[in-house]
């Protein structure tokens, strides 16, 4: 059990740094942005898993070798006599990350969700709605010079265009901008954000967070990309990002976090990279369901202990 | 042009405020009725609407007879707050909106004009030219955060 404990608390210290830092340097990924964020997702939940497993096992060892059979005997009340006071502190550990964990996410969906209300209501009486880009759907009108796009996701879905955006973009470009912000919202990115954002929130001195943060906003970027461009247009949505994003250049310090994105969206829809072979895409969501896997099966059958001495 | 018989909660709330940023000693609500373009609302109607939008923060009233409303902050403020909110660097701001594009420094505004015009001269059937596709996207390369500076 102490093994397996251990293979678990190594595995969470991979994926808590190492793996993530790595990942995050990975160029295939904007070949294949759906691939990359299934396997982004993986990353973060058998982070958890692993971190809440490795001292729950050591703490249920003198219970039993595997999670279900040491769960069922510490309900069953049965009594080891080798319980150390090292075992308590474990299992108290266990249950104070998992309670961290939940608690973190929950705040942050919370909070997303009430600001979002909140800005749902502000835009509601500050915009016009109209269509634009000879597009049926109505989009809402911000009467503002500045170029500004974006969607509200979550309830009824809105997206917002600034009036210098309707002034500035031809129809084709602002059909691909409305196309954009409507891949957003018909798949919930949002949501793919919501676990990194939390993450980053309880863990903001490690800076692998906000890496995987960065990371996954960009590729879900790209995944609107290249939804959008099957309506679109490639090189017209190309065009649209650099009208809006070179409207107000900003000095370079300010955008460090931000930064390189748009060239490699604008590079990628211009120069489209070769899609990934069927092989690599198989290989990279295999290795994601093993990486969820190791610790699942872990904690279930604690297999060292079986094998080991 | 607008109005009609559909007007939605959010666009009759809309209408509401801009009867009332018009007017900045305030409305009763049968002005605010008077004041909408249809006119066919019963007051009671003006007056859930003005009572949503005090519940929001939106609009103030009186205790006179009748009472009188206004709206706390002016329609140029709301969008302010709005756009702030908007543009600026909140930690879960991408999660709570998602913005088209972010702004860019005028090296990485350098590098996408030079990408887009790469493509336009080469015209659409035509080889990319290898420089320019190499300036960002590359094979599989170096980290996409660096690459603004080399531009």
């Amino acid at each position: 059990m102490t093994a397996t404990a251990a293979a678990l608390l190594v595995l969470a210290a991979l994926l808590a740094w190492p793996a993530p830092a790595a990942f995050a340097r990975a160029t295939w990924t904007r070949r294949d942005p759906v691939v990359a964020l299934l396997c982004w997702q993986a990353l973060g939940l058998a982070g958890g898993l692993s971190l809440i497993g490795a001292p729950l096992v050591y703490g249920l060892g003198p219970w039993g070798s595997s999670l279900p059979a040491a769960a069922s005997a510490f309900v069953a009340g049965s009594a080891p006599s080798r319980v150390t006071v090292a075992h308590w502190a474990a299992l108290g550990l266990a249950a104070l990350i998992a309670g961290r964990l939940v608690t973190v996410l929950v705040e942050s969906g919370v909070r997303v969700a009430r600001m979002q209300a909140r800005h749902r209501e502000l835009l509601r009486v500050v915009t016009r709605e109209r269509t634009v880009g000879g597009l049926s759907r109505q989009i809402n009108i911000v009467d503002v010079a500045d170029m500004v796009a974006f969607c509200l996701p979550g309830g009824p879905p809105m997206i917002v265009l600034s009036a210098g955006v309707v002034a500035e973009l031809d129809d084709a470009e602002l059909a691909a901008v409305v196309a954009h912000e409507r891949a957003h919202l018909a798949e919930r990115h949002h949501l793919f954000l919501l676990a990194f954002v939390a993450w980053q929130r309880a863990l903001p001195m490690v800076p692998a967070t906000r890496r995987a943060l960065t990371t996954v906003h960009d590729l879900i970027e790209m995944r609107a990309d290249d939804r959008a461009a099957t309506i679109a247009g490639r090189v017209v949505l190309a065009q649209a990002i650099v009208r809006i994003g070179t409207a107000v250049a900003v000095p370079s310090g300010a955008l460090a976090i931000h930064g390189g994105v748009t060239a490699t969206r604008v590079a990628r829809l211009v120069d489209p990279p070769r899609p990934l072979p069927r092989a690599a895409k198989a290989a990279a969501l295999a290795s994601a369901l093993a990486l969820l896997l190791v610790p699942t099966l872990l904690l279930l059958t604690g297999l060292f202990s079986a094998a080991g001495p | 042009m607008t109005g009609g018989p559909l007007a939605s909660l959010g666009e009759l709330e809309r209408r509401v405020m801009e009867c009332l940023w018009a007017a900045p000693d305030g409305l009763s609500a049968a002005q605010v009725r008077d004041q909408l373009p249809d006119r066919e609302l019963a007051l009671t109607t003006v007056h859930t609407l003005l009572t949503r939008l005090s519940q929001k923060g939106f609009v103030e009233y009186d205790d006179g007879r009748p009472r009188r409303f206004w709206a706390t902050a002016s329609q140029a403020d709301h969008v302010a707050g709005v756009m702030h909110d908007v543009l600026g660097q909140a930690d879960d701001r991408d999660a709570v909106l998602a913005r088209f594009v972010g702004s860019v420094s005028p090296a990485e505004a350098t590098l996408l004009r030079r990408l887009l015009g790469r493509r336009r001269a080469s015209g659409p059937s035509s080889q990319i030219d290898e420089s320019a596709s190499g300036l960002v996207s590359g094979s599989d390369g170096a980290d996409p955060g660096e690459r603004p500076e080399r531009g």
